[in-house]
């Protein structure tokens, strides 16, 4: 991409791009650190996750203020403007996966891992795999400016909800088959759909992405296969 | 009209509106020197439409073709059609008087006489009508509420129109165009010399005056182009480099010299 005339108005443009940069690296390192804190039953990890999140709500400040200031200063068009109003967009998203990774950390003294059944703890650390697969891969692709791996990301998020829905049922039958299980698996079931709502906020990111570097948007639907909603009365 | 135009200068969306202007294959020479370069393009009926790019590219030319100014100055010509509602104006049998009471002109510099406020507007209509005075003091009220200059200046209509202030004038300027009932009205830069309150008043009329007048602005400010015209030609040393709707010019054109223009990354 050729330089700006106005040499000051790329640096500008650059500093939102290392914004949503570190902003991706540091949701990354939230998420894979509290499903870590959950199954370890880490204490130490999860409250650092927890304080991480006030660094996440700052650097979204910073971003809004330098995006508004931008637009104000710059009234940016065509690329640079999907860049500003895109970057704004997926700062949002990046925050809500840093409250959902801390809500996840937040939980982690009450669920007592321990007491539920090991093969539980694959299930929700496969699923949390898949996430982070996610989120770390979106930041990336968008660095790298490929669309493509952008859209093919995006119908990824799939495989997730598959998971959820595994999971979740999972947990029913833990639950069912012994009352005891009942809180562990709860906030396990709030971790995990903490985890499907992270993968969203990753597809939101990859259709903002997508349409930053195309100017296209990509097609509304996209395929689900969530099926929590549907299969709980028969579960 | 998506017909007459090659398939990457159709816009999809006004394909609905008739076409007022259709430029077809235009060349323009001033002496040796070609200055526009094989323009074809249709400009939608009663719609603002924005021609936009750097000095020189040959916005201003174009737009001084379809009134036929050009030809006040030696050694200008033009090669190729423009049709105004079918008929080529680059006609010789074309009658340049007429021509000029259907397309009107606003320049860049507000032109006011130098003569009353009312005179002014009455002057160009009576080159063309034998009215009464009544019926003129009904057209003079009438252009200079289309022009929204109405209140400012109702109870001076005798003071000189040089008197009044820069945006004032330009709106003046603008009623003396409307008032001999033009059909289309070509705007030069119309408030590069205003400033932003007078500016936004000139918009302000251009959005109004869409209604019923095919408005034609030539604008070195983008983000004037992107407020008031619903279709954006961008051009490049006498090319017509892209024609789409304002929405997609702005936000997601489709060539890169489109791009690097408008996002300010241009040499």
């Amino acid at each position: 991409m050729a330089e700006h005339t106005v040499a000051a108005f790329d640096e500008d443009l650059g500093q939102i791009s290392r914004l949503i940069s570190d902003m991706g690296d540091l949701a990354g390192s939230m998420v894979g650190g509290a499903t870590k804190a959950l199954l370890n039953s880490d204490n130490a990890l999860a409250q650092r996750v927890v304080s991480d999140d006030a660094i996440m709500d700052a650097r979204q400040r910073e971003l809004d203020d330098r995006a508004i200031t931008l637009i104000a200063k710059r009234q940016p068009m065509a690329d640079d403007l999907r860049h500003v109003v895109g970057s704004i967009r997926m700062a949002g998203d990046l925050e809500r996966i840093g409250d959902l990774a801390k809500n996840i950390a937040k939980r982690v003294g009450t669920v007592g891992l321990s007491a539920t059944p090991r093969e539980l703890s694959h299930s929700i650390d496969a699923m949390a795999q898949l996430v982070l697969i996610q989120v770390q891969g979106v930041i990336e692709e968008y660095a790298a400016r490929d669309a493509a791996a952008l859209a093919k990301l995006r119908a990824d998020d799939e495989r997730i909800d598959v998971k959820y829905t595994s999971v979740f049922r999972e947990l029913l039958t833990y639950m069912m088959e012994d009352p005891r299980n009942i809180t562990a698996c709860t906030h396990l079931l709030f971790c995990a759909k903490n985890l499907e709502r992270i993968g969203d906020h990753v597809t939101n990111i990859a259709e903002n992405a997508y349409y930053v570097l195309t100017g296209t948007q990509l097609p509304a639907n996209r395929p689900k296969q969530d099926e929590t909603a549907m299969s709980a009365p028969a579960a | 009209m998506s017909q007459m135009l090659s398939p990457d200068m159709t816009i999809a969306a006004e394909a609905v509106t008739k076409a007022k202007i259709e430029v077809k294959n235009l060349n323009f020479y001033y002496g040796q020197s070609k200055a526009l370069k094989d323009i074809t393009l249709s400009l939608p009926e009663r719609s603002v439409t924005a021609f936009i790019g750097p000095s020189g590219c040959g916005k201003s030319t174009l737009l001084r073709v379809f009134n036929r100014i050009y030809e006040l100055y030696p050694k200008q010509t033009a090669e190729g059609q423009v049709l105004l509602d079918g008929q080529n104006i680059l006609d010789r049998s074309q009658d340049l008087n007429l021509l000029r009471t259907k397309i009107g002109m606003v320049f860049q510099k507000p032109t006011p006489f130098p003569m009353s406020i009312y005179e002014n507007i009455a002057f160009g209509v009576r080159l063309y009508e034998k009215i009464s005075k009544a019926e003129m003091d009904g057209r003079v009220e009438q252009a200079l509420k289309r022009a929204a200059l109405w209140t400012e200046v109702k109870d001076k209509l005798n003071a000189s129109g040089l008197s009044l202030s820069g945006g004032q004038q330009q709106r003046l300027c603008i009623a003396r165009t409307v008032a001999v009932k033009p059909e289309v009205i070509l705007l030069d830069e119309p408030a590069s010399a205003l400033d932003p309150l007078s500016t936004a008043k000139i918009e302000e009329l251009i959005d109004e005056l869409q209604a019923d007048y095919t408005i034609v602005i030539v604008t070195h400010n983008m983000q004037q182009a992107a407020r008031v015209s619903k279709q954006t030609a961008f051009m490049y040393l006498g090319e017509l480099v892209e024609f789409d709707r304002t929405e997609k010019i702005f936000t997601s054109p489709r060539e890169k010299r489109t791009q690097d223009y408008i996002t300010g990354r241009f040499g």
